[in-house]
């Protein structure tokens, strides 16, 4: 994208140009999104979730992916880049069932690594019986990408019928994680800046049809993956579409040692490393220990936990009590994530 | 984020607190050095719970923070350069210097690489003889001694194409400094963790024996870091500052001979510009004679000029431990992480971020 956008009129002063920031999740990325929004009146991007639903009780997301490593411990770009739009559908409560997939490949990448890759897309489509039915590909001269670019729409049916979201928060409500946070982040990051990290693995996963047992649980609120930007992001983006406060508490989340570890090492925030099969719940107080008790029935939730809840106070503002006990914002990630010095 | 053991952590902190509570009469202020314990101390909530007597300021221990303007704009005339790859840790990248970034000059198509040791910078020159390759050296001894390692490789290896923008710093001289600042006004020093391994405790002792102040050194865990406040908090009580060390684990007190003597071989102190604190002497390392070559300012003709910090930021006195970053009129307005004016609001370890991201708003209304 190097170059292809800028916003000069209203452009940043001296950032004129796209950095990585602001493709990274965090507050960068969202000015940009609501400058290119801005000039599409009334769009359903308006309310901020992750797919838009449509009249008739279709619900459409789509998604491009680019990670690197192509290949990693616990998935690859083919099954991520399905999981990833399924997961969008998922926590609007939408059932997955068409796919749209287009591929960018550059001059002279192997063609059994991409069919390799298209394997493990066609896995998780057999696997929820979602239909392969529209496509593209193009091959680009070499330089122009780097290896492999995917890109998938995937289109779903609404099984619930009053639609999730953040507005449906009220105080007292329960949230819900349902596995360890920035597993799939922590993985992708131990690659890049060369760390082994024994036992660490991506959670990539379609989280359908485990979201789809609790679609019934009547208190359900909202529900969202914690993809870019992580957990945080989520939490910040509900409290604030909500105008609520969120307290967390640091000892109820299930943590991953492995993952803490590269955190620990890069100087990284846990809590703004992405998952790309984890979700955060929220659910009426009263129906928390269900919802639990229903996600620890998949294998992808055996670690679901509450980890805090939706408040009057602070509105807008995330909070985490630590492990020490004292209490502290959580905020979202600006840019890109960098390691730091020392 | 530490790992969960036996017993309750926050009883632990708790009782911590009282005992410090009860030990600082009067108040005293305490300056922790260290940029990741700025950070360590906001993201574990314990300003939340230091009883009020105790007075927190961050002070010079982040790395980017004290990279003066001139030393930041050096590094983006080096980035202009075609034939030059740029190796640099992740921090330096979003540092503003007069007008521009690394980021921005990467996306305008600055080769910028981000790396996670000198090492990396190294292999880079190493597997691209065609280019050269300057790794900006930033960082206090933490990461002395690995650059000092690399230029050692370099010169062994006979290498033509790798140099070194060397902006090293040394932490005890700027201690020293700000010890004799009447402005500054300090009862004691949290001491750096990471550093100390390295120098180990000597370095240190002029401070309680020429100052008067109390020294610790601080692990980075919530446990350790209030060890370390209930300790200098009792050498001020009983009238005794010394240099006590409650990071035993990693520090030795003779720190790490192995790495100062290749520190020896390759630097040689003098004085350098700190933001904020302006010309300390003895406080830089520089590339000694011998390895002139590897030395990007020597080679290159690139000048670190005396450039003035943009209008209105307060950085300097951040950094000093005189303001707390909300006193800056900048702070949440003009000068926010996504669009910082100074490096205090940039560096992951800067206390201006710190306080943005973990305590902007002011404390949390927690009910429990």
């Amino acid at each position: 994208m190097r170059g292809l956008l800028s916003f000069p009129e209203e452009g940043v002063p001296g950032l004129e140009r796209l950095s990585i920031g602001h493709g990274a999740g965090g507050s960068l990325t969202q000015e940009l999104i609501d400058q290119i929004t801005d000039r599409f009146d009334g769009s359903p991007l308006a309310d901020g979730e992750d797919c838009a639903i449509l009249p008739g009780g279709f619900a459409v997301t789509i998604d491009g992916y680019t990670v690197s490593p192509l290949s990693f411990e616990g998935g690859d770009i083919g099954k991520l880049s399905v999981c990833g739009s399924v997961n969008d559908l998922s926590v609007r409560g939408a059932k997955p069932l068409y796919l749209a997939l287009g591929v960018i490949a550059e001059e002279g990448f192997p063609v059994r690594e991409l069919l390799g890759y298209m394997e493990s897309a066609a896995a998780v489509c057999r696997s929820l019986g979602i239909e392969l039915v529209t496509g593209d590909s193009k091959v680009v001269p070499r330089g122009q990408v780097d290896g492999l670019f995917l890109s998938t729409c995937c289109l779903g049916r609404m099984v619930r019928e009053d639609p999730l979201g953040a507005v449906n928060l009220r105080p007292g409500d329960a949230v819900i994680l349902t596995c360890p946070p920035g597993l799939h982040g922590a993985t992708i990051a131990a690659h890049r800046y060369g760390l082994k990290a024994r036992g660490l693995s991506s959670d990539c996963a379609a989280l359908w049809p485990m979201l789809e047992s609790i679609l019934p649980v009547s208190g359900l609120r909202c529900m969202r993956d914690c993809t870019r930007g992580g957990l945080a992001t989520v939490l910040c983006e509900w409290s604030e579409r909500a105008g609520l406060g969120i307290e967390i508490d640091e000892s109820l989340i299930p943590w991953d040692e492995a993952a803490l570890s590269v955190c620990d090492l890069l100087g990284f925030e846990p809590l703004h490393m992405a998952g790309e099969g984890c979700a955060a719940v929220a659910v009426e107080e009263g129906e928390a220990q269900r919802t639990v008790t229903l996600l620890k029935g998949y294998s992808l939730g055996e670690r679901a936990s509450v980890i805090g809840r939706v408040t009057k106070e602070h509105p807008g503002l995330v909070g985490i009590r630590t492990h020490s006990g004292g209490t502290r914002l959580v905020d979202r990630p600006v840019g890109e994530l960098l390691p730091r010095i020392c | 984020m530490q790992a969960h053991r036996p017993g309750d952590p926050r009883k632990r902190v708790e009782l911590l607190s009282k005992a410090l509570s009860e030990l600082a009469d009067p108040p005293i202020k305490v300056m922790e050095v260290c940029g990741t314990h700025t950070v360590s101390i906001f993201r574990q909530g314990l300003r939340t719970l230091l009883p009020a007597k105790i007075s927190l300021v961050s002070g010079p221990g982040c790395p980017v923070c004290v990279t003066s303007q001139g030393e930041i704009d050096a590094a983006l005339s080096l980035a202009s350069r075609e034939d030059t790859t740029i190796a640099t840790y992740g921090d330096m990248l979003r540092v503003p210097g007069t007008g521009t970034t690394l980021a921005e000059e990467r996306s305008r198509g600055a080769d910028v690489r981000v790396i996670t040791s000198a090492d990396e910078a190294l292999s880079l020159a190493m597997n691209d003889r065609t280019r050269s390759v300057v790794f900006l050296a930033v960082g206090f001894e933490t990461t002395a001694p690995a650059t000092a390692s690399v230029v050692l490789d370099a010169w062994r290896e006979g290498l033509d194409n790798f140099m070194v923008l060397d902006l090293h710093k040394s932490v005890p001289p700027a201690l020293g400094a700000l010890a004799s600042d009447p402005d500054v006004n300090l009862d004691a020093f949290l001491l750096p963790g990471h550093v100390s391994v390295i120098t180990g405790l000597a370095t240190y002792r002029f401070l309680p024996e020429r100052f008067g102040i109390a020294c610790a050194v601080a692990g980075f865990e919530a446990e350790g870091i209030m060890m370390a406040l209930v300790e200098v908090a009792r050498q001020i009580r009983m009238k005794r500052p010394r240099v006590a060390s409650l990071y035993s684990r990693a520090v030795r007190p003779q720190g790490n001979v192995a790495a100062r003597n290749v520190m020896d071989r390759v630097f040689t102190l003098g004085d350098a510009p700190w933001r904020g604190l302006g010309v300390i002497p003895s406080s830089g390392f520089f590339l000694r004679k011998e390895f002139a070559r590897f030395d990007a300012v020597e080679r290159l003709g690139v000048a670190v000029k005396e450039t003035p910090p943009p209008v209105g930021c307060r950085c300097g006195e951040v950094l000093k431990g005189l303001i707390d970053p909300p006193f800056c009129d900048l702070f949440g307005r003009s000068c926010t992480p996504a669009h910082p004016v100074g490096p205090c609001m940039v560096s992951t370890e800067g206390s201006c971020a710190a306080y943005y991201r973990f305590q902007k708003r002011g404390y949390l209304d927690w009910k429990d």
